[in-house]
């Protein structure tokens, strides 16, 4: 056993991700900012977690880290059971494709490809087809089997972030994360998002982190974080809008 | 905005753009430099050249000449004149110094016997007393004094490493002879000239071994001093025989000079046609660098319009950036041009041209053209783009996609009309010919150019279609980042197409020469096969001809049933210059089929001429009429038409023996070229080794067999088109930065879409994959396109030359194939920047990219 493992105990086969006293700090000197301050956090296989929080509290930092899409200064974080820090340019993106699952806010599909395409974007640049039983059920369950040959420009934005979601859920990855993912929506659209990963996580036992600042979108979820200053300063589990509500005002005062 | 205001902008905005500013910069600057280049070249070397023959006559006052009756004073061939009139010149009250002067064939040997060959130049052989006025300047040791001596130039002793003292072999006409090396002499301030070799004797000798007899070709004057120069000119005239003349040294000078300036001049064309080209693919590189660029900034140009920027104002920022930065290009293309040239001058000598020490020759016509080409060039590409960044509504500013308007249908019409007249213009040029070279070269040249734009502006049409059948493949080979390629290549037609035409033009040029220069080899080949019956054609590497021994030696050879040398001249028929070429009237018949209709050799062998039926029905001559040749030594003579020939395409349009050559001229007696053919029952390899054994004697003949010599001159043509491909080099390469840049930009306007699929599982190798890919389906796009269009003007080209130059056209798959594979090399250079910066984008970085 070497020593990053002995520091950081190998994680439970139930646990999706995790980070263990994550440090992530900007700069240097007077300008230095400190985005993540030490946390710690796992997030349990086949459960709907939703990171909160006021802008700059680190939730979008800290969804990147545990992604691959950044390095910590200090601390480690996994996927399953993949410590990330031991990883290579090549290997953190071949865990992207393979163990990954991304919802961004907008620009989620690439203009020049098909519906279907992007969907299967992660599969094709893998070179395997993937699992064709699980991919239609996931194209049937987001409704759009009518609109696979479509280029995203033809869709709308709903329409778009359900193909983005599909394409996350194509994979069967350990973990999706998904960046405020009704941010550009309607409410009506956006609602829709969010029943669809809910259902993904009851009915196929995905597990979701979602960064968001919306409430009601929050209550959607399992379980909320709640991070202020680059530290996890609270949490609620199956939480109400209301709840999530009253809970930000508290940390605010 | 004030004008000091838009200033500020347009310099931040400069600065603030970096490396597309400095793409544009190169585009002019590669532009600027060849322009300038190519005059600086021709004018330094113009110059330099007119310098040195003034140098070289500076102190000869008058000389005496054989007299032509026409033609060009610069580059006849005059008759020799006798050593005996020399005395008679010198008695002329006035002349001080009288300097004889004999200029003919002199090959000088290594000492392991081998030929020193040139790059075509001369090999000369020259008398010299050692006046030191006399052009000639001694460099080492003295001049040649006495029979065994001899000076040579100082720029072939030092290429050789002869040294004074050194005995040397020297093969003239009269035979081969061992000397001994005197000296070393320049001319004027060169080692030499213009890589031909100089060996210098002193009269005397010769006079005995250049085989001149008692005749010299001028005598150089002196006169005393305080005499007046027309008043000795005019006393010297009134002795001299017929036929000959005495001229002022300036003339002579200025004569040489102007010789050499017809050579340079129709270079320095050539260099410039090349040059203007590059500029004119510079030109679309710079026109796309600017529109996309402009498309960048949509938001930043907007928001300089919400806040008050009005419409003129953006453009006369656009304008102003524009004009700035190609100042500064032009100014270091100038400086760029110059070492271009220098270059230039260094390539000929390193190649054995021997220049003079040239000076730099840097023209006020030469500053203005960089100015037009480089700032005129770059203002008028920026003209559209800056109109549309003016028209860019403010609420572009929180609205992208309101920013430009459609514009394709206007764009299809303008470029099928620009074709259309582009097509006419050049078809006209070709086939109709107004207003003879000039007209030429504004109808086919401008419809050229017109027609280059008109098919850039509509390849945007097929360029997606095109592009998706070219990158099936690559998607078939390639998977996903091949399916990126494909999609990327085809997703925006008219950047596609924009930075593929400049590719396209250049490839479009390489392919045209390509059916050319392919016509005209199938065409000397079957002219070759059908009127070359010889087996053999013997030739001199100095193009100064050979002496008429080598025929003679060929005629005694056994093995050969048939010789005859070709020969040359000039002489004026119903006031027109024409070309006669004269032959062994016995044996030509067995040599060259040319086709004989009526008449035969036996009149010609008689003292006729034959005619080519074309030029004789011009005439209105037939077989047994009288025609009246004047030839350039001023005799007049009638000949009788001996017979009609067909085919011309070997001997020229006029044709006399040997005899009556010989019987009308005085001139030196040189063969061109000998033709042989191998009698019955001969084996080849007997007959080559009896041929090549008999001419042993002089290394600088090249003997080709039938088969070589077709060889040898499809070789010269395949040469013909590798330096002309080696002149589109430039535009080639600027073609490829083009496609370079315009890749480099769309990756950068993909920074988000790159980022994304990092984040969702691309790895570097397949990100590099699928640009380089896209670089490779856009270049081959724009060489598919240039090759159709190419091959095109080179077919109309070859049909529009007479057919006794180009009788068949022909199509170079092998050519057309290896452009293909260029092109894909082209397109992996070109991806090589851009392909590496899209792989190392911070993943982060590119999807938070607005």
């Amino acid at each position: 056993m070497t020593s990053t493992e002995t520091a950081s105990p190998a994680p439970d086969s139930t646990v999706a991700a995790g980070a263990t006293d994550a440090h992530k700090v900007y700069g240097v000197g007077e300008s230095e900012v400190r985005a993540l301050d030490g946390v710690t956090i796992s997030f349990d296989t086949g459960r709907f977690t939703a990171i909160m929080g006021p802008s700059g509290s680190g939730k979008s930092t800290l969804l990147h880290c545990l992604a691959g899409l950044d390095s910590l200064t200090m601390g480690a974080v996994h996927i399953g059971h993949t410590y990330l820090a031991e990883l290579d340019d090549t290997e953190i993106t071949e865990l992207r494709r393979t163990k990954v699952g991304f919802v961004f806010q907008a620009f989620n599909l690439i203009p020049t490809l098909t519906a279907r395409e992007n969907i299967m974007l992660p599969m094709m640049l893998g070179g395997d087809k993937g699992d064709t039983a699980w991919i239609d059920e996931v194209i049937a369950t987001v409704g759009l089997a009518d609109r696979l040959s479509h280029r995203p420009s033809e869709l709308s934005g709903g329409q778009q972030q359900r193909v983005a979601v599909a394409r996350a859920l194509a994979s069967q990855p350990t973990i999706i994360f998904a960046d405020e993912p009704t941010g550009n929506l309607d409410s009506q659209s956006g609602a829709e998002i969010l029943s669809f990963m809910r259902r993904a996580v009851r009915e196929f036992g995905q597990t979701i982190v979602m960064v968001t600042h919306d409430p009601v979108a929050a209550s959607y979820a399992d379980r909320v974080v709640f991070l202020a200053d680059g530290r996890v300063v609270d949490e609620m589990a199956d939480p109400t809008a209301e709840g999530v509500l009253d809970r930000i005002k508290q940390l605010g005062e | 905005m004030s004008a000091r205001s838009t200033l500020l902008l347009a310099r931040k905005s400069l600065r603030a753009r970096l490396g597309r500013t400095i793409a544009i910069a190169v585009a002019i600057f590669a532009g600027v430099s060849f322009v300038v280049g190519s005059f600086v070249l021709a004018d330094s070397l113009r110059a330099t050249f007119t310098n040195l023959f003034a140098e070289i006559n500076e102190n000869i006052d008058l000389q005496v000449r054989a007299s032509i009756a026409f033609g060009d004073e610069s580059v006849a061939e005059r008759e020799p004149i006798p050593l005996a009139l020399g005395d008679e010149i010198a008695a002329v009250e006035g002349v001080a110094v009288i300097e004889p002067f004999l200029q003919r064939y002199a090959q000088i040997l290594r000492p392991d016997g081998t030929a020193v060959t040139t790059q075509g130049a001369p090999l000369l052989g020259v008398t010299w007393s050692g006046n030191p006025d006399a052009g000639l300047t001694l460099r080492d040791g003295r001049p040649a004094a006495g029979p065994g001596e001899v000076a040579i130039d100082k720029a072939t002793a030092d290429r050789e490493g002869f040294a004074v003292g050194d005995r040397i072999e020297i093969l003239t006409d009269v035979g081969r002879q061992e000397f001994e090396l005197v000296g070393t002499i320049g001319l004027a301030d060169a080692d030499g000239f213009a890589g031909a070799t100089l060996s210098v004797f002193d009269l005397e000798t010769g006079l005995d071994v250049l085989g001149a007899g008692d005749q010299v070709d001028v005598f150089e004057l002196q006169i005393d001093e305080g005499a007046d120069l027309a008043t000795v000119q005019e006393r010297i005239e009134q002795i001299l025989p017929p036929r000959t003349e005495v001229i002022t040294g300036d003339q002579v000078a200025e004569e040489a000079a102007q010789g050499i300036n017809q050579f340079i001049d129709l270079f320095g064309t050539g260099l410039l046609i090349f040059a203007f080209v590059t500029a004119f693919v510079s030109a679309f590189i710079i026109n796309n660098v600017f529109a996309i660029t402009i498309g960048q900034r949509l938001r930043e140009l907007a928001l300089l319009r919400a806040v008050g920027a009005s419409g003129r104002q953006v453009r006369r920022m656009i304008a102003l950036e524009a004009f700035v930065m190609s100042l500064i290009a032009t100014g270091l293309g100038i400086i760029g041009g110059i070492f271009f040239a220098r270059l230039m001058v260094a390539l000929f000598n390193a190649a054995g041209l021997g220049f003079p020490e040239t000076g730099t020759v840097l023209a006020l016509r030469t500053v203005v053209m960089a100015l037009l080409v480089g700032v005129g060039i770059t203002m008028l590409s920026v003209i559209v783009p800056a109109r549309r960044a003016a028209r860019i509504p403010p609420v572009a500013a929180m609205h992208p996609e309101l920013g430009f308007a459609a514009l394709s249908a206007r764009r299809l019409v303008g470029g099928v009309v620009v074709t259309a007249i582009g097509v006419t213009m050049f078809l006209v040029g070709l086939f109709v010919r107004p207003g003879g070279g000039t007209g030429l070269a504004f109808f086919a040249g401008g419809g050229g150019l017109l027609l280059f734009l008109g098919t850039a502006s509509l390849s945007s049409t097929v360029a997606r279609p095109v592009t998706r059948a070219l990158g099936w493949p690559v998607q078939k080979l390639l998977g996903t980042p091949g399916t990126l390629a494909r999609e990327n290549a085809s997703r925006a037609p008219r950047r596609t197409s924009a930075s593929a035409s400049a590719l396209m033009i250049g490839v479009a040029l390489v392919s045209a020469s390509a059916v050319f220069a392919a016509s005209l080899r199938d065409t000397f080949v079957r002219v070759l096969d059908r009127a070359v019956t010889a087996d053999y054609v013997i030739t001199d590497a100095s193009f100064q001809g050979m002496t008429p021994e080598v025929a003679a030696i060929l005629r005694d050879l056994p093995e050969l049933s048939a010789v005859s040398p070709i020969r040359a001249t000039l002489a004026q028929v119903d006031g027109e210059q024409r070309g006669i070429g004269a032959a062994e009237a016995s044996a030509l018949g067995d040599l060259l089929e040319i086709d004989l209709v009526s008449g035969g050799y036996d009149a010609m062998a008689d003292g006729g001429i034959l005619v080519h039926d074309d030029t004789a029905e011009n005439l209105g001559l037939a077989t047994g009429d009288t025609v009246t040749l004047t030839f350039q030594n001023g005799i007049e003579d009638d000949l009788p038409v001996a017979g009609i020939f067909r085919d011309n395409t070997i001997a020229g349009n006029w044709l006399v023996s040997l005899e009556t050559f010989e019987r009308i001229t005085e001139l030196p007696p040189r063969d061109f070229f000998v033709v042989a053919r191998l009698a019955d029952g001969v084996d080849p390899l007997i007959g080559d080794d009896a041929v090549r054994a008999s001419l042993a004697e002089f290394p600088q003949l090249e003997v080709r067999t039938n088969a070589e010599f077709r060889q040898q001159q499809e070789g010269q043509i395949n040469q013909l088109l590798i330096v002309i491909t080696a002149l589109l080099f430039f535009a080639i390469l600027i073609a490829v930065l083009g496609i370079s840049i315009t890749l480099a930009l769309s990756v950068f306007e993909r920074t988000r879409e790159i980022g994304l699929l990092r984040a969702v599982g691309m790895n570097k190798r397949q990100t590099r994959r699928s640009v380089r890919w896209e670089a490779v389906i856009v270049s081959v796009f724009g060489a598919v396109v240039g090759i159709v269009l190419g091959s095109l003007i080179g077919i109309a080209l070859a049909v529009a030359v007479p057919d006794n130059v180009i009788e068949v056209v022909s199509f170079s798959p092998v050519t057309t194939g290896l452009i293909l594979v260029g092109a894909v090399f082209a397109g992996l250079f070109a991806a090589l920047y851009p392909s590496y910066k899209a792989s190392n984008m911070d993943v982060l970085e590119a999807i938070a990219t607005e």
